[in-house]
C-alpha cells in the first residue's frame, strides 16, 4: 500500500479520531464530556448520553488504555479490508469509555486481559481499488520482542 | 421506571410455528402467512375477527411485508404495524399486541414474525458505515468478548459453556420445528470451527429462516369469540426497554448484558412474581455465554454460578430451572422476527401440557427474555 503526501488517507470517522501530526501517535480520539455530570463518551454527542443535559465540551481522549478484553476473529463480518485471522480488542481508557478497535503488533499468546495499549494510526484501503482511511487500532504499549510488523 | 398498569387481563389463545431452517423456494411473506393460519387453526378464531396485527422482520424483503402477508388471508382493513426491534422484534410485536389489549383499545390481536438471515457473520451497521474499517461490528466477536470476561472473573472452564449448547441440541431432538436436531459432545462444541476465540462454530446459533405467530385476547372476552379458556394461557408481565449510558460505551462485561435487569425486574414487579417462582426460562442464547449471562441477569441464579447450574444439569428438561426447552437459538436456530414468538409459542405448549417428550412436569409460570441490538430487552411472564 503507498500513501503520498497528495492523496493522504483521511480518517475512517472525523467524529472519533482527529488526524493530527502534532501529537504523538499522529492522531487524537475524540470524545465529549458532560459539564453537569461529568460523564465522559466516545465520539461526538449533541446531548449526554447519561444525564441528557446538551453542556458538553469536546476532548481529546487518552491515547492509552488497558485491555478489558478481546477475540481473534477468525471469520470476519462482510467488508473487513484487513487480513485474517485479527484480533479485536476492547480498550479501557481512563476517562471511562471503551474502545473497540484491532489489536496489532502482539503475537496471540501474548495477549492478556490487563496489557496496556496505545493508539496506533494505520491506513487501510477498502478493497483492491476502494478508497483508503487511517484507522485507529491498538498496539502494546512495551514493545513485544519477536511481533511481527502490521504493515 | 414507568408503573406498568394493564386495565384488564390479556391471554395467549392461539400460536402457530413454522419450522426453522432454510426454505430456499419460499418467500417471506408465504413463510409468515404459514405461521398466522397455524395460530389461527390453533384456536380456532375466524381471520375476519382478528383487529389489528404486529408483524416483526428485520432484513428488507421490501416494504410492507406484513400487509404482503396477510393479504393472502383477505383485505379486511386492520391496521397492520411493521415492527424492526432487530432480534427483538418479534418480541416486541408481541408486547406491542400484549399492550394493545391490555390497554383496552382491542379485543384481540395477532402477533406475528418472520425472517430469512442471510448466512455468515450479523451486522448492525450499515455496509457504508466506518465500523468496516474498524472490524468492530461483529455480533459474535461481541459475545467473544463477553465470554473471555466471563471465564475470567467467574473461573468458568470451557466445558461450562459447551455445555450449554449440548444440552440445546438435546432439547431440539425432541423437537421436529428445529433448524439443528443432531445431538453432540463437549468435545464435539470444542473442536469444532473457532469464529471469534474462544467462541467456535458450535456456540454460535445459525442463522435460520422461520415464523411464528400468537393470537392474544382480552380474558373477558374469551366467550365471545367461541375461545376455548382452558386452553388459554395468561400474560403476566410484558416489559421492554432500551439501554442506559453507564460511561463505557462498548460495553462486553461479564454481567448484565443487554441491560436484562430492568426489564426483568420490571417484570416481576408487574406480575407479582419472582424469580423462584419460575418454573420454565426462553432466554436469548445466540452464543453459549448469552443464556449464562440472561440467567443471572434474570436472577435465577446467584451472579458467576449460572456455569455451575449448567454443570450440574439444573438447567436441562429435568433440572430445577429448565432453560431453552426447545433448543432455544442455539439448536432452534435464530430467525429475528420471530425468535420472540417462537419462545412464546414453546411457552404456551409447556404451559398448557402439550409439549410431548419436552414436557416440563407440572409447568405453571413460564417466562421468556429477548434481547436486541440497541440494548433492547424483552420480558414476558406467562402463568397457567
Amino acid at each position: 500500500m503507498t500513501t503520498s503526501a497528495d492523496h493522504a488517507p483521511v480518517s475512517v470517522d472525523s467524529g472519533r479520531l482527529r488526524l493530527d501530526a502534532a501529537t504523538e501517535a499522529g492522531g487524537a480520539l475524540l470524545g465529549m464530556r458532560c459539564l453537569d455530570c461529568g460523564i465522559c463518551l466516545f465520539g461526538q454527542a449533541v446531548f449526554c448520553q447519561a444525564c441528557c443535559s446538551s453542556r458538553l465540551e469536546g476532548v481529546d481522549l487518552g491515547y492509552t488504555g488497558v485491555l478489558y478484553s478481546y477475540t481473534i476473529v477468525r471469520v470476519p463480518p462482510d467488508g473487513w479490508p484487513g487480513p485474517v485471522p485479527y484480533v479485536l480488542g476492547e480498550v479501557e481508557l481512563a476517562e471511562g469509555p471503551h474502545i473497540l478497535a484491532e489489536v496489532i503488533d502482539i503475537p496471540e499468546n501474548l495477549l492478556r486481559i490487563g496489557l496496556e495499549v496505545q493508539l496506533a494510526l494505520r491506513p487501510v484501503q477498502s478493497g483492491e481499488s476502494g478508497p483508503v482511511r487511517m484507522v485507529y487500532k491498538w498496539k502494546p504499549v512495551e514493545p513485544i520482542s519477536g511481533a511481527t510488523r502490521e504493515e | 421506571m414507568v408503573q406498568f398498569k394493564p386495565a384488564r387481563e390479556v391471554v395467549v389463545a392461539g400460536v402457530g410455528l413454522h419450522p426453522f431452517g432454510r426454505f430456499r423456494g419460499k418467500d417471506l411473506a408465504t413463510l409468515a402467512r404459514d405461521a398466522v393460519l397455524e395460530a389461527l387453526r390453533d384456536c380456532g378464531i375466524r381471520w375476519v375477527d382478528i383487529p389489528v396485527a404486529y408483524f416483526g422482520h428485520v432484513y428488507y424483503h421490501g416494504m410492507s411485508v406484513g400487509e404482503t402477508a396477510l393479504a393472502s388471508l383477505g383485505l379486511t382493513g386492520i391496521p397492520i404495524v411493521n415492527v424492526e426491534n432487530a432480534c427483538s422484534s418479534g418480541s416486541t410485536a408481541f408486547w406491542q399486541a400484549y399492550w394493545g389489549i391490555a390497554s383496552g383499545v382491542y379485543d384481540l390481536a395477532l402477533a406475528f414474525g418472520a425472517e430469512k438471515v442471510p448466512g455468515g457473520p450479523v451486522t448492525v451497521t450499515a455496509a457504508d458505515s466506518p465500523e468496516r474499517f474498524i472490524g468492530g461490528d461483529h455480533m459474535m466477536a461481541g459475545y467473544a468478548l463477553r465470554m473471555r470476561r466471563y471465564m475470567e472473573e467467574t473461573g468458568a472452564p470451557p466445558s461450562a459453556l459447551a455445555q450449554v449448547s449440548v444440552k440445546a441440541r438435546q432439547n431440539a431432538a425432541l423437537n421436529p420445528y428445529a433448524h439443528r436436531k443432531e445431538t453432540f459432545t463437549v468435545e464435539d462444541v470444542l473442536a469444532s470451527r473457532p469464529i471469534a476465540d474462544p467462541l467456535t462454530l458450535y456456540q454460535c446459533c445459525p442463522t435460520s429462516e422461520g415464523s411464528a405467530a400468537a393470537v392474544l385476547c382480552a380474558r373477558e372476552s374469551l366467550a365471545r369469540y367461541g375461545l376455548d379458556e382452558n386452553r388459554a394461557i395468561n400474560v403476566v408481565a410484558a416489559t421492554l426497554t432500551s439501554g442506559n449510558y453507564n460511561g463505557r460505551g462498548s460495553d462486553h462485561s461479564a454481567f448484565s448484558p443487554y441491560r436484562t435487569e430492568p426489564a426483568a425486574i420490571a417484570a416481576y414487579e408487574m406480575s407479582g412474581l419472582g424469580p423462584e417462582d419460575v418454573d420454565l426460562v426462553q432466554v436469548h442464547d445466540a452464543a453459549t455465554i448469552g443464556e449464562l449471562q440472561q440467567i443471572e441477569a434474570l436472577q435465577l441464579t446467584p451472579k458467576g454460578d449460572a456455569w455451575r447450574a449448567t454443570l450440574e444439569g439444573r438447567t436441562s428438561l429435568t433440572g430445577d430451572i429448565p432453560v431453552n426447552t426447545d433448543g432455544g437459538l442455539l439448536a432452534m436456530g435464530h430467525p429475528f422476527g420471530a425468535t420472540g414468538i417462537r419462545m412464546v409459542h414453546e411457552t404456551v405448549s409447556q404451559l398448557r401440557g402439550e409439549a410431548g417428550p419436552r414436557q416440563v412436569e407440572g409447568a405453571r409460570v413460564g417466562l421468556a427474555q429477548c434481547s436486541g441490538a440497541g440494548d433492547v430487552t424483552t420480558v414476558h411472564i406467562l402463568t397457567r
